[in-house]
């Protein structure tokens, strides 16, 4: 096997593609790392292969050969026949060909007799027969072509939705299935009222009419039919009690007037209740699509630590992955870079930093040595770690949020749709004007029977069916349109709420900031040295170093030079050689003691102390008994910011920072970009607090976070925002979600909502207007259902061609950021 | 009047074979995945 020098793949020798370039033997596994080589070298950026802190390929090559863990599928599978069968979640697929390559690998493996993906899901049912193969090497196959299988278990709350789904859409094509049948008769029996029908053959038609609409009104508008009767018993008149009033109107007055010879209107009633059923799919895919795409954000797997087990018989320490629910106090687990700390801990061994701004808000990492405490849900930076388990399951910091979260759930107010607050003075009102029909057209002699009929048409023209898509249509283009800029729309309550925001409160560390220390400032105290030259030095000598400020400044210069004699001072800072010179990097206290003259700093100590001031960290480098630059490293602001204030300013909305983190660094952070309020040293349920304390004054609040710390608050908030990149407990607790951390999409969102909103209004009031317009003609007792046909017909036309409206609104008020 | 009699006679004999088709295809998952069938109708077969 050789190793491709581009990419560090592995091949067999016979595949190698040999090339010499400025004298050195190259070896590559294809043309198309050779092409990329060569291009890299004639641009003069070979020090990207120095750069590069990966030895192995980048697909770590431990996803090829690590034997799967069957332990955790063993209990999804399921027997079908003489088969078996299992549902996985397959991680890595990004496009239409991953899913074509995992279904003809598999399907091609021998024993595998089914095998289909989900698109929209990356679920993958697998049926196998057991004689002929295992499901580990079903597993092995996948994981060898570079995807990662997960066991998947559906949710109780996702297979309920799934069948409430499927229930409505057989419910909705049954309507309309039926419906369009229906409007067949009903326009011969329009065509008879105006050219004169054989009374005959009317009464046919009209049976049949009534046939049809049975079920409808029956079978698929027993939903509406069942929460009337429950909201009756209380009085309470909604959206669905206004569609059983109007369609079940609308069918007993036509079943009556079949006898009697007159009109009927079954054509209404049936329409009514599946244009609702059409927005109420609508509403309920679109909730389905969000929530499978927070679903994926989220990590779909059980979670797993690897624990220390003892052999009884060696009595080494084996390492083995268990879920992270069976661990308990008192276990040794082991915690690599980059990895999450699964619980609550103290360190036994090893050294490291970890990042806990998710928790705390602290924006610099915290060392950790043993003997530390360590919080589970924080990021293990730098080392590798072993931990002794101190608290599990509802002792942990994080099961302490996340209980603050399911309180503020559980108290969040559910605010009423204005439709449903329209419909609720609506209904008595119809119900008292055909009352009041009646009683008039008694009082004036008219027989019991004509006066009756009277009324009940006010109440068949009365109902807007349109009403039932005004919302949903408008939410509908809303979620689509915030979710093609990356904001993803859980909950569609927020275009009510965002469209009325009085305040816009973001959290800083990852939401304001990057949430990582980077380098912030280079101040050159050796004016003959260049910039590029004095960082290349400090980057080749902090390039060893395992500590955040040395990946800051790693970060940002290339190490060019050969380092000697490289060591870390604890506390102080690391010193290396370059090119024979002893190189200093550290705070005051390094300098002083390595005999670096401090006293003829003079301004340059005054701009150390300033920044210092401002909760930077200030690094200095110096050689041969001198200081030689200033490094200021700092949790930077991000780029879109400033750009994003203007605009929210330009909102009227009143900014605030919360954060966890010191005063200092967030005051320091705010005036930057101009935000006037903070509020820092803030404990989850603090920041709870001041959002709560907001809304008491009947002001709507946006909360912004990624941290498991903002989770409390963001549930709070009346819209809260989670960062896609941000903890899980954020983004499940936030109604809507950036997808890409780009804070210019909250103001995108808030005029998006406001311009949705304005339509939504104008989408009511015109669903109402024609029908309200025909009640004094219903009144009057000329009422025709070609009258109600066409009132139906203009009222939703209006609110499909409005609702597209919030399409073209996209520039008004609205910054133009990103794609 | 017989042929109109069995012209809706037909039309409904029509229309609910098409409805018991859609109540077919729901209760079958077919709009369990509405997103592949476009990518799917693009790979080539040949060998089945």
């Amino acid at each position: 096997m050789l190793r491709c020098d581009h990419c560090l793949l592995e091949f067999p020798d016979r595949e190698a593609v040999n090339d010499t370039i400025d004298g050195h033997e190259k070896v590559f596994c294809c043309i198309g790392c050779s092409g990329i080589y060569h291009l890299i070298h004639q641009e003069g950026l070979e020090a990207f292969y120095k750069k590069r802190k990966w030895n192995e390929s980048g697909i770590s090559s431990s996803l090829f050969q690590r034997e799967p863990d069957i332990k955790p599928f063993a209990e999804h599978v399921t027997e079908s026949g003489n088969n078996r069968e299992i549902d996985l979640y397959i991680e890595g697929i990004r496009c239409a060909s991953c899913i074509w390559l995992n279904e003809k690998i598999l399907l091609k493996s021998e024993g595998v007799e089914y095998a289909r993906l989900n698109y929209a899901t990356h679920r993958a049912k697998i049926r196998w027969d057991p004689n002929r193969t295992r499901l580990e090497k079903i597993l092995k196959r996948i994981l060898s072509i570079g995807y990662i299988p997960k066991p998947f278990s559906e949710s109780a709350q996702f297979r309920i939705q799934e069948s409430e789904r499927k229930d409505l859409l057989v419910r909705l094509g049954t309507a309309g299935f039926l419906s369009s049948q229906l409007m067949i008769y009903s326009i011969a029996l329009y065509a008879g009222y105006f050219q004169g029908i054989d009374p005959g053959t009317k009464r046919i038609l009209e049976l049949i009419a009534m046939l049809l609409t049975i079920p409808v009104f029956f079978y698929s508008g027993m939903p509406f039919i069942r929460n009337t009767l429950h909201g009756f018993r209380h009085l309470r008149f909604t959206m669905d009690s206004l569609i059983i009033i109007g369609a079940g109107s609308a069918f007993i007055y036509s079943v009556c007037e079949i006898s009697a010879g007159g009109e009927v209107y079954f054509d209404t009633s049936a329409m009514i209740i599946t244009l609702i059923l059409l927005g109420r799919y609508i509403e309920a895919a679109a909730k389905g699509k969000a929530s499978e795409t927070v679903k994926r954000l989220l990590e779909l797997s059980p979670r797993t630590a690897v624990k220390f087990v003892r052999n009884q018989e060696t009595g080494v320490d084996e390492r083995e992955t268990v879920l992270l629910t069976s661990l308990a106090k008192g276990d040794l687990v082991e915690v690599k870079p980059g990895e999450k700390i699964p619980l609550d801990g103290k360190v036994i061994s090893g050294k490291s930093e970890s990042n806990e701004s998710l928790l705390t808000g602290e924006s610099r990492p915290v060392r950790k040595i043993p003997g530390d405490e360590v919080i589970g849900g924080s990021m293990n930076l730098y080392g590798t770690l072993a931990i002794e388990v101190t608290r599990t399951g509802k002792d942990t910091v994080v099961s302490g949020i996340i209980k603050a979260v399911e309180d503020a759930q559980a108290h969040k107010p559910k605010i009423q749709a204005l439709a449903d607050r329209v419909v609720g003075i609506f209904v008595p009102a119809i119900l008292i004007i055909a009352l009041v029909t009646v009683v008039s057209y008694l009082a004036r002699g008219s027989s019991l029977h004509h006066s009756l009929m009277t009324g009940v048409s006010v109440l068949v023209i009365a109902c807007p069916c349109s009403l039932g898509l005004a919302t949903p249509l408008a939410v509908l283009i809303f979620t689509t349109m915030a979710s093609s800029r990356g904001i993803l729309i859980r909950n569609s309550e927020v275009v009510e709420k965002g469209a009325r925001l009085g305040h816009i409160i973001f959290d800083k560390t990852g939401t304001i900031t990057k949430g990582r220390p980077l380098l912030k400032e280079v101040i050159i105290a050796d004016q003959s040295l260049a910039r590029d030259h004095l960082l290349s030095v400090a980057a080749s000598v902090e390039y060893m170093s395992e500590h955040s400020i040395g990946h800051a400044i790693c970060a940002a210069a290339v190490p060019s030079f050969p380092v000697t004699g490289f060591k870390t001072l604890p506390g102080k800072g690391v010193k290396g050689y370059v090119q024979g010179r002893r190189i200093l990097i550290g705070n005051r206290v390094l300098m002083q003691e390595e005999g670096i003259n401090m006293t003829p700093l003079g301004r340059l100590d005054e701009s150390a102390r300033y920044f210092e001031g401002q909760g930077d960290t200030v690094i200095f480098v110096g050689w041969d008994g001198e200081v030689r630059a200033l490094l200021v490293i700092s949790d930077i602001i991000r780029d879109e910011v400033p750009e994003t204030m203007d605009s929210i300013n330009a909102m009227k909305c009143t900014v605030a920072i919360v954060s966890g983190d010191t005063d200092i660094t967030t005051r320091s952070i705010a005036s930057q970009v101009g935000i006037k309020e903070t509020l820092s040293g803030i404990s989850p349920v603090g920041k709870r607090a001041y959002i709560a304390g907001i809304q008491k004054q009947k002001q709507r609040a946006m909360m912004v976070g990624d941290g498991i710390n903002d989770a409390p608050a963001i549930t709070e908030a009346s819209v809260g925002v989670g960062m896609g990149r941000g903890t899980e407990i954020a983004i499940e607790s936030a109604d809507a979600v950036l997808i890409r951390n780009d804070l210019c999409l909250i103001p995108y969102f808030v005029g998006l909502s406001r311009s949705t909103y304005t339509v939504l209004k104008q989408n009511i009031f015109w669903a109402f207007f024609y029908n309200i317009a025909a009640i004094p003609v219903a009144a009057a007792g000329v009422l025709h259902p070609i009258i109600a046909a066409g009132a139906m017909a203009a009222s939703s036309l209006f609110v499909v061609t409005n609702s597209l409206r919030i399409r073209k609104q996209k520039g008004k008020g609205i910054i133009a950021c990103g794609p | 009047m017989w042929t109109i009699g069995f012209l809706i006679f037909l039309s409904i004999i029509l229309g609910i074979g098409a409805w018991l088709f859609f109540i077919w295809s729901v209760k079958s998952g077919q709009y369990d995945d509405v997103e592949g069938p476009k990518h799917r109708m693009l790979d080539d077969d040949d060998e089945k």
